[in-house]
């Protein structure tokens, strides 16, 4: 090869070319995406999110989560995703409008965390909570709201934070509240299994005995308590468990990650996307189809305002 | 070892009848390059240390996670970026830029102006890295994989770049000779491909960023370009010039290298979306990648029969000497590494990979295998022309192959196995999703012993690099041989 120039022009049009057909094309196709909205202009999604959910998003970042963790749910056709109830429909660029850092992940070290949220109030709907007393199970419905419960009424169990507002463990019976329910787990995925999960993700059940996910206890604060323990304060058993007068709460930052993971929900048909979530006519999206719950978990997701 | 001075394992035998001008115009121009390669070397031999202790943390804790956990700057999210940002800009780009700056020279038969100034570019690509490694340690990962360093720091990367590689530019301007050989096109296109690159990834996603999913394209675009474009181009550069050099016979065929080159940039540099399969994207951009990936087959056939032709009945040369027993592994590695990419990209079988530990095999096949043993070969070479002495104990240099050999291979065996039942377990909804986990847990502890190995080789080496360096390596004429040369049996063949 002889002279400069033609190496020069070789070396920046193999470059530029590649740039534009992988970036700038693509960006043009997908990436002035708007969220999208029904005939009145409602039912709008995805939305911005809220000032929590964007500090856990950073907690996320910072730690890492997403070496272990995708959020992105492969279609049915090449993939277990969908049967391993990650989400009811592939992923598509709508749902990821307002992630930035977006945080699709490369690898599986740990479950996808597309739904995550959505999967929380799944799984209480599917089960009354573990320990809880029957008394506890009407609480449980679609409408339980962290809100609804008074931290004084919770004094040991529920450890969902007031500020929180995404649907969280079960409210207590008044029986409940009265004596501390040693084996009061939280419901799967709720807020305060989430932290529980965090603080010691090898005390989560039998399925979590062999999880290689790290602690993160350095997002908890260890404090006395004076008098009664805060409503917040982790339920924790054996080894977990802090001394006698001492309780382990969550710090903002943790609280912020948790309503983070609670805000992970593709639930929402996208027109783009067939699947078992289409935004209209299917009956699985339709609120008329919580009865159904006990028949088909995956449908009997009530939609999320 | 006395026989060993006929054998010219060192200089080409063209080089005998070149006359003592060129030996002596050789020298200036080594000697022009000694500080700032020098330089780059030692930064990139301290981070190669720093980045494989943390390798061997990274690697424990995947299946101890205990251990170490409870101090935020410590927890395995945060110190597997920096883990892998010290490995690529630390010791990869500075071993890499150490080597190009020196071949850059010697190809161009130029002194290399302003030598200082090319210090103080590997000292302002130090401070960015380690502004960028305590970013991460703090919480301030900017979340890309392969950019976590925050913007700030990336600018003082690419200053520093601009400090450094102008100056390896220009010595194109007062290049002697109208030929420019193959390595040089290599050389020159990573030149130029990285800053393009770096500042096109980061004017996308800090300064006028894209939105949703696009981000995630980006970065994969300039993750596979950063491996190809940047670190590979100059690794098969080097071993163009190493393999011809140390056997002392020109590449084999010129075609073939002009062809190589050319589907190289064009093909390589189109992968990278097939690392997202199946993810929420329009799927012409994951299906040209895909194809992007056959079509790099091609390179790797005609780069690779190249370097096989050029070596044929040469081999047993790797027997003596250190440069071409790294340089061959590491190029035989590309092939490999290749291969693998293939494998874990073509949707048929992407589907077992997909999300596994695999990827993380394809990556130390790419960064490693292939690219820093090649480094390793030209450090090898190198090094001894700088400081006017050889390489102290054979043995070590031994050493320091086998456990590099045998640690990337057992790791890769490990990380790929460990990938593959990974993923089948996670392709299979009746297992709970933690069987995927245990599954590959005995091949992570595994690829923790091979971590083992890894550690041990590379302070073998920083030790006999800093021998070197402190001018305490062996005064001869002779360069070190693995093997003494017999005088018969290897002299038929050279």
């Amino acid at each position: 090869m002889k002279g400069l120039f033609p190496l020069f022009i070789g070396l920046f049009g193999t470059f530029t070319f590649s740039w534009i057909g992988l970036t700038v094309v693509p960006n043009l196709q997908i990436g002035a995406l708007s969220p999208q909205a029904d005939e009145e202009g409602t039912d709008i999604y995805p939305m911005p999110q809220s000032g929590m959910v964007d500090r856990g998003r950073r907690v996320y970042v910072a730690n890492g989560c997403v070496y272990c963790h995708s959020q992105q749910v492969r279609p049915d056709y090449d993939s277990a995703d969908i049967d391993r109830k990650w989400g009811q429909r592939r992923s598509a660029p709508r749902d990821y409008v307002f992630d930035r850092p977006v945080q699709l992940g490369k690898e599986r070290m740990g479950p996808d965390l597309s739904n995550i949220g959505k999967r929380g109030s799944a799984e209480e709907e599917k089960s009354p909570a573990p320990g809880g007393s029957p008394a506890a199970s009407p609480a449980q419905s679609a409408t339980a709201n962290a809100n609804a419960s008074p931290p004084s009424s919770a004094p040991q169990q529920a450890a969902a934070s007031p500020t929180q507002t995404a649907a969280a463990a079960a409210s207590p019976s008044p029986a409940a509240s009265a004596t501390p329910n040693p084996s009061g787990e939280p419901a799967m995925y709720s807020e305060a299994w989430h932290h529980k999960h965090l603080y010691a993700p090898r005390s989560m059940g039998p399925d979590t005995e062999d999880s290689n996910m790290p602690a993160y206890q350095f997002l908890y604060e260890k404090r006395r308590t004076s008098g009664e323990a805060s409503a917040d304060a982790l339920h924790l058993t054996g080894a977990d468990a802090p001394p006698a007068g001492w309780e382990i709460v969550p710090t903002y930052d943790a609280k912020c990650l948790v309503a983070y993971l609670m805000s992970r929900d593709q639930s929402h048909g996208l027109k783009e996307v067939k699947g078992a979530a289409a935004p209209a006519g299917s009956p699985a999206a339709s609120p008329a189809a919580g009865g159904a719950a006990a028949v088909s978990p995956p449908a009997a997701q009530p939609p999320k305002k | 070892m006395t026989p060993a001075a006929d054998i010219p394992l060192k200089q080409p035998a063209i080089s005998a009848a070149a006359g003592e001008a060129e030996q002596y115009e050789r020298a200036l121009i080594d000697a022009s390059t000694r500080v700032p390669v020098l330089m780059f070397y030692a930064s990139a031999m301290v981070w190669l240390l720093i980045g494989t202790l943390l390798a061997g943390f990274v690697s424990f804790k995947l299946h101890s996670p205990d251990w170490l956990s409870n101090v935020d700057f410590l927890t395995w999210g945060r110190l597997r970026p920096v883990h892998m940002n010290i490995m690529v800009y630390g010791w990869a780009s500075m071993a890499g830029m150490g080597t190009a700056i020196w071949l850059m020279a010697r190809l161009c038969r130029t002194t290399l102006r302003h030598p200082l100034l090319l210090v103080t570019g590997a000292w302002f690509w130090n401070i960015g890295i380690a502004i960028g490694v305590t970013a991460i340690l703090m919480g301030y990962s900017t979340g890309y994989q392969w950019l976590e360093f925050p913007p700030y720091a990336a600018l003082i990367l690419l200053l520093a770049y601009a400090l450094i590689m102008s100056w390896a530019v220009l010595m194109f301007r007062f290049r002697r000779g109208e030929q420019i050989y193959i390595t040089q096109w290599y050389l020159l296109g990573a030149f130029l491909w990285f800053p393009w690159l770096y500042a096109a990834a980061q004017a996308m996603l800090f300064v006028v960023p894209v939105q949703g999913v696009m981000q995630a394209a980006v970065g994969w675009w300039y993750a596979n370009n950063l491996m190809f474009l940047w670190l590979g181009a100059i690794g098969l550069g080097t071993a163009y010039y190493m393999i011809p050099k140390v056997i002392g016979r020109p590449v084999y065929s010129y075609h073939l290298a002009t062809i190589g080159f050319w589907t190289y940039a064009l093909f390589s540099s189109w992968t990278g979306m097939q690392r997202l399969v199946d993810g929420p994207f329009p799927a012409w951009m994951i299906t040209a990648s895909i194809a992007a990936t056959i079509l790099t087959m091609i390179p790797v056939a005609t780069v690779g029969l190249n370097h096989h032709m050029t070596m044929q009945g040469y081999f047993p040369v790797m027997r003596y000497s250190p440069t071409l027993r790294f340089t061959v592994f590491g190029a035989m590695a590309y092939t490999v590494f290749s291969i693998v990419g293939l494998l874990i990209s073509l949707r048929s079988t992407a589907r077992y990979f997909h999300f596994t530990e695999a990827s993380v095999a394809y990556t130390h096949l790419g960064l490693y295998a292939f690219f820093t043993m090649i480094m390793f070969g030209s450090m090898y070479y190198i090094v001894p022309r700088l400081v006017g002495r050889e390489w102290r104990y054979a043995t070590l240099i031994k050493l320091h192959f086998w456990a590099s050999a045998y640690g990337i291979g057992l790791m890769s065996v490990m990380l790929f196995v460990g990938g593959l039942t990974q993923g089948a377990s996670q392709n299979d909804p009746s297992l709970p999703f933690i069987e995927s986990v245990q599954s590959a847990l005995p091949y992570l502890r595994g690829r923790t012993l091979a971590a083992l190995l890894l550690t041990a080789s590379h302070f073998i080496f920083a030790y006999h690099f800093g021998l070197m360096l402190f001018g305490l390596g062996r005064t001869s004429t002779v360069p070190t041989f693995l093997n003494p040369v017999e005088a018969e049996g290897s002299e038929g063949h050279l």
